[in-house]
């Protein structure tokens, strides 16, 4: 891992997964109560958090992604039952593997947010612009050579 | 291919933050973008008009719309297409309202989130397929197990819609455990008078010739899916024609067999051929095998013979049926059971005689029970004091750590009946809490604490409670506490926490339908879709799911009801839903994960061709299996692995 000078004007990009139930809800109850988050992510909207396949974080990351967050129904809440804990055990072996290629922790993130908490999803999205921005672009081969 | 981007200004709501004009400049690199439309309001009537006219006549082969949440108009949108004659998958929203306009403060940056949006949405739906709704024939018949108040509710609101029911019931007698009560929380009510007008609707009401009653009966085997089940059914022989009977007793005056009645709880006697108990429905004796000596090669014919309506009516040769029904949809109403007291030594249920359990103590209770409804120590006399031990194995994480729900309301019923009776007597309850919810939760706690002969008094731990028999030769039973003073009681009532049913474990697997860490049947959410099992056209009533009083019960009973009136409609096929996975055969290996992760048994496994399978009948589409298949073989539709790439790509291109 090739740690750069961070630009003063770098802006992180961010690819959320959202479960359509409840964070992806929760996303939306954040636009309709108006509040503003930095808009370094976009949103891909899965039925279920269980489908975010973690080739999908590793291809993101590829294609020039900083940071990767990955919303569940908070437990016992999913739409499809257990969704969210097959999306948590996978994280888990996610990250050992992320660590293994020297991605860090910050940069992938998984979390609970309920269709009711717009305010904890853009809390969640204002944190992770801010850790990112501190951790500067992820250098991976492919940016290296755009760079 | 040519898409047609739709941009909806939603009044000033996105047009104010997000400039159409800039948008429509920066997608013109993509050369599938066929044409670029803008629309104030999209989703109103005149919006929708345009939308299909327009479609109608530029011939898209994909549509994107740039609006709202998918979550508010995406449905709506989907009918528009279908209506102008496009496939409504072969459309992606992109939400720059919720998700852009909304949330962020510098328009500079909403244009370019937007239009990021926007890109990545025609990235995808170029990918798009079109997707057509499987459409089923449905028998619209219903089959509900169990004939207690949540299962009588559940098949007579079906039959007044005109559906046929086929109700099984494994007693016999029907009326689930409330009809073996005298009076109920929190009015007093007759519990077998209430239950009458629904029983009796069953045999002889304008509804009877839609439920078809088979009692003794217990559902084998089940085959088939929503829609389209096939039930096996045992009957096991009940020897008397119910319907022919006209329940006059004799044959039960001359049986000279004798067993425990355990209608009764084993507290008084029964005769080879009896009544469950007075009163019982079907009003029909039935035989017992295990106590009628012919089982031991007698010969005895003696109830035969005494039948005055001839010798048409018993018939002791009759063996178990097995009948077989086809229907749509499954009800399980099985109830539930009692924690076995005997399990805590300290409180001496089954070792000191004046111990019962709150069922025991209903039928005492009862008129129909085994002392005719008088309260009597086993020593023949009137107790002087009784205690009430609540949240026995509830609320305790030894035992089960959930409240029961209903055991302080029936514990103050009986506060309430004895104090009626008998104006002498002194109670005291032991509890650790007390849990009254409801408008009439709370009626006879109140009546009850204001009684100078009763004592209420908290334990911490049940542990704490030792119970033994007084050695004065009085009879009774000393009660310690571990903090106040011992206490003496004639009669001890305990009050168990509600269990699963005894025989749900087996029902279970039968119907293959999960059960929760406590053994209930498992609803499909706890919230929205309790009265539905994980297993589409299975649906959950009563105490079978979770501990709950009787109006719960016969609310569930009607929401069982509901949700197959909705969906299984007579004459309108059962449509289903396209977003489901799918097997790519020559890619499946055969290792099984996807059966392992899925949480509606909608995936299995074909032996002939070692592969797996979905049925999309019973998929929900959550594509857990999709990312769970180490060999890529699982495909879901509409969010297949492309169709996410090709969005995430465009994203961060």
């Amino acid at each position: 891992m090739i740690r750069h000078n961070v630009p003063a004007d770098f802006e992180p990009k961010i690819i959320g997964f959202l479960c359509n139930w409840c964070s992806y809800a929760g996303a939306d109850k954040a636009g309709t109560a108006q509040l503003a988050y930095p808009p370094n992510i976009h949103v891909v909207r899965v039925m279920c958090s269980g489908r975010v396949d973690p080739q999908f974080v590793l291809q993101a990351y590829h294609k020039g992604a900083d940071g990767v967050l990955i919303l569940a129904c908070h437990p016992g809440d999913c739409h499809y039952k257990e969704g969210n804990y097959r999306t948590a055990q996978r994280n888990r072996l996610l990250r050992l593997l992320l660590g293994q290629f020297g991605i860090e922790e910050e940069r992938c993130r998984f979390d609970y947010v309920s269709a009711g908490e717009g305010d904890r999803f853009a809390r969640i999205v204002t944190d992770m612009v801010e850790s990112l921005k501190r951790l500067g672009p992820l250098a991976t081969n492919h940016n290296r050579k755009e760079s | 291919m040519r898409v047609g981007v739709y941009f909806c200004n939603c009044g000033t709501n996105i047009a104010g933050k997000i400039d159409p004009k800039q948008v429509k400049a920066r997608l013109g690199d993509m050369p599938d973008v066929d044409y670029f439309e803008t629309c104030g309001f999209l989703c109103s009537e005149d919006g929708k008009r345009f939308l299909a006219e327009d479609i109608r006549s530029r011939e898209p082969d994909r549509v994107v719309i740039a609006a709202c949440s998918p979550r508010d108009h995406e449905a709506n949108f989907m009918r528009v297409l279908e209506s102008a004659g496009l496939n409504p998958y072969l459309f992606q929203m992109a939400n720059i309202r919720e998700q852009v306009a909304w949330v962020t403060s510098d328009p500079e940056r909403a244009l370019s989130k937007g239009v990021s949006a926007i890109r990545s949405a025609i990235a995808r739906v170029r990918l798009h397929e079109p997707l057509e709704k499987q459409k089923l024939d449905i028998v619209p018949n219903v089959l509900v197990i169990g004939a207690g108040p949540a299962g009588l509710k559940a098949a007579l609101t079906l039959a007044a819609a005109d559906r046929r029911v086929v109700l099984v019931e494994k007693d016999p007698v029907i009326g689930g455990k409330p009809v073996r009560y005298e009076e109920l929380f929190p009015a007093m009510e007759c519990a077998p008078c209430m239950l009458e007008p629904l029983m009796g609707n069953v045999f002889h009401g304008e509804l009877a010739d839609r439920v078809e009653l088979l009692t003794q009966t217990e559902v084998v085997e089940v085959t088939g899916y929503y829609g389209n089940f096939i039930v096996k059914l045992s009957q096991q022989p009940r020897h008397v024609d119910p319907v022919q009977c006209i329940g006059c007793g004799e044959c039960v005056a001359v049986c000279p067999a004798n067993a425990p009645n355990e209608f009764n709880c084993g507290m008084s006697d029964r005769k080879a051929i009896d009544f469950p108990f007075a009163g019982a429905l079907p009003y029909a004796p039935y035989l017992d095998h295990q106590t009628c000596i012919r089982d031991r090669g007698d010969d005895c014919r003696l109830c035969k013979d005494a039948c005055p309506l001839g010798p048409d009516i018993i018939d002791l040769d009759a063996g178990e049926l097995v009948k077989e029904r086809n229907v749509g949809a499954i009800i399980v109403a099985t109830g539930s059971g009692l924690y076995d007291c005997s399990a805590m030594s300290n409180l001496g249920y089954g070792r000191l005689p004046d111990v019962y359990t709150s069922y025991e103590f209903e039928r005492i209770l009862s008129s129909t029970g085994p002392t005719g409804g008088e309260l009597v120590t086993k020593e023949g006399k009137l107790p002087g004091s009784v205690a009430i031990i609540h949240c026995v194995g509830s609320l305790d994480e030894a035992y089960q750590p959930y409240c029961s729900g209903v055991c302080c309301q029936y514990a103050f019923k009986y506060d309430h009946l004895l104090r009626s009776r008998h104006p002498d007597i002194r109670i005291t309850h032991l509890y650790r809490h007390l849990v009254l919810p409801g408008k009439d939760g709370t009626s006879l706690y109140r009546e009850a604490v204001t009684s100078h002969a009763v004592d209420l008094i908290r334990y911490e731990n049940i542990s704490d409670i030792s119970l033994c028999s007084c050695n004065s030769g009085n009879g009774g039973t000393i009660i310690s506490t571990g903090q106040q003073d011992k206490l003496n009681a004639d009669l001890v009532i305990l009050c168990p926490a509600i269990t699963a049913a005894p025989g749900a474990d087996t029902l279970a697997e039968v119907l293959d339908v999960s059960r929760d860490r406590w053994g209930f049947f498992e609803e499909l959410h706890g919230r929205l879709d309790a009265a539905q099992s994980k297993l589409k056209g299975v649906y959950l009533a009563g105490t079978c799911q979770a501990p709950m009083d009787i109006q719960q019960a016969m609310q569930q009973g009607m929401a069982a009801a509901g949700y197959v009136l909705a969906g299984l409609v007579p004459g309108r096929k059962l449509e289903i839903e396209p977003i489901t996975a799918a097997v790519q055969t020559d890619r499946c290996g055969g290792c099984r994960v996807c059966i392992a992760v899925c949480p509606y048994k909608a995936t299995g496994f074909d032996e002939e061709s070692r592969k797996s399978a979905v049925n999309p009948v019973l998929c929900h589409g959550c594509g857990t299996c999709v990312a769970a298949c180490p060999a890529g073989a699982m495909e879901g539709h509409h969010f297949t692995s492309a169709e996410i790439t090709a969005e995430l790509e465009a994203a961060l291109g």
